[in-house]
């Protein structure tokens, strides 16, 4: 089955992120695809290169980034959640003049359209509320 | 894109307690402008977003009311508040927008059992 997962909650104040991400292991090792991560709200937290865990908490954004990168999965943060929470990509980091930029690799900052066309082009969109 | 699919938005969020409620307009007026058929329903607390003469200015926050007001006009096809809510937050129906639909639990539930996606904020 072709899955997108819509992911609201941000790592550190919400269980979401992280059944989202159990989930998304757990479809892809038993055979399943998934179209799409989509990070809104604060589940765009999931994607930044800042946040450090604590030593004997896991990493989250980090064992996304992981996920993403060994299944090439499209993974697209909000832009307009992102920018408000201070989640930048490079071009967005010199266009609003910002000392640095966040978004880790594998991330793509886009817009809400890409959910839309995510929910048509899907089996099940499965949505992770805080 | 492919056939449009039908999109059923629960807004059950106080108005002025979390961003919630921009986030449901914002997913109602995006599905919308790409041509898929939406519905949103304001219920539990989510009916106080229908509130008449939601005055923001002192406060500083974005009124959300006039957004609401505009649904219909981003093609956006319907508009309901879940009747049981409204009673149960004593609202006036007569001082909501007269755009705005009833629904009852029964027809709430058969909603829900049509639509393609059905999303809650």
């Amino acid at each position: 089955m072709k899955f997108t997962l819509v992911i609201n909650g941000a790592p550190w104040s919400s269980p979401s992120a992280r059944t989202a991400l159990k989930f998304a292991e757990t479809a892809l090792s038993s055979g399943h695809e998934i179209y799409r991560l989509f990070f809104y709200q604060d589940g765009t937290g999931n994607a930044s290169g800042y946040c450090v865990a604590p030593q004997d908490e896991e990493d989250i954004p980090a064992r996304w980034e992981a996920l993403i990168t060994k299944h090439d999965i499209d993974a697209v943060v909000c832009a307009a959640s992102a920018h408000k929470r201070g989640i930048l990509d490079y071009a967005e980091s010199e266009r609003y003049e910002r000392d640095g930029a966040n978004l880790r690799p594998g991330f793509t900052v886009s817009g809400l359209g890409q959910f839309i066309d995510a929910a048509t082009q899907s089996d099940r969109v499965v949505s992770f509320v805080t | 894109m492919s056939a449009p699919q039908s999109y059923l938005i629960l807004a059950r969020s106080s108005p002025y307690g979390s961003n919630m409620p921009k986030a449901a307009l914002d997913i109602a007026l995006t599905a919308a402008a790409f041509e898929q058929e939406v519905a949103v329903v304001f219920l539990d607390d989510g009916v106080l977003q229908l509130l008449p003469n939601q005055d923001t200015e002192s406060s500083g926050l974005k009124n959300g009311s006039k957004m609401i007001s505009a649904l219909k006009v981003y093609e956006v096809q319907h508009v309901y508040i879940h009747l049981p809510s409204a009673e149960k937050s004593e609202l006036d129906l007569s001082k909501v927008p007269d755009e705005i639909e009833a629904i009852t639990d029964e027809l709430l539930q058969d909603l829900v059992s049509k639509s393609d996606h059905v999303m809650v904020f």
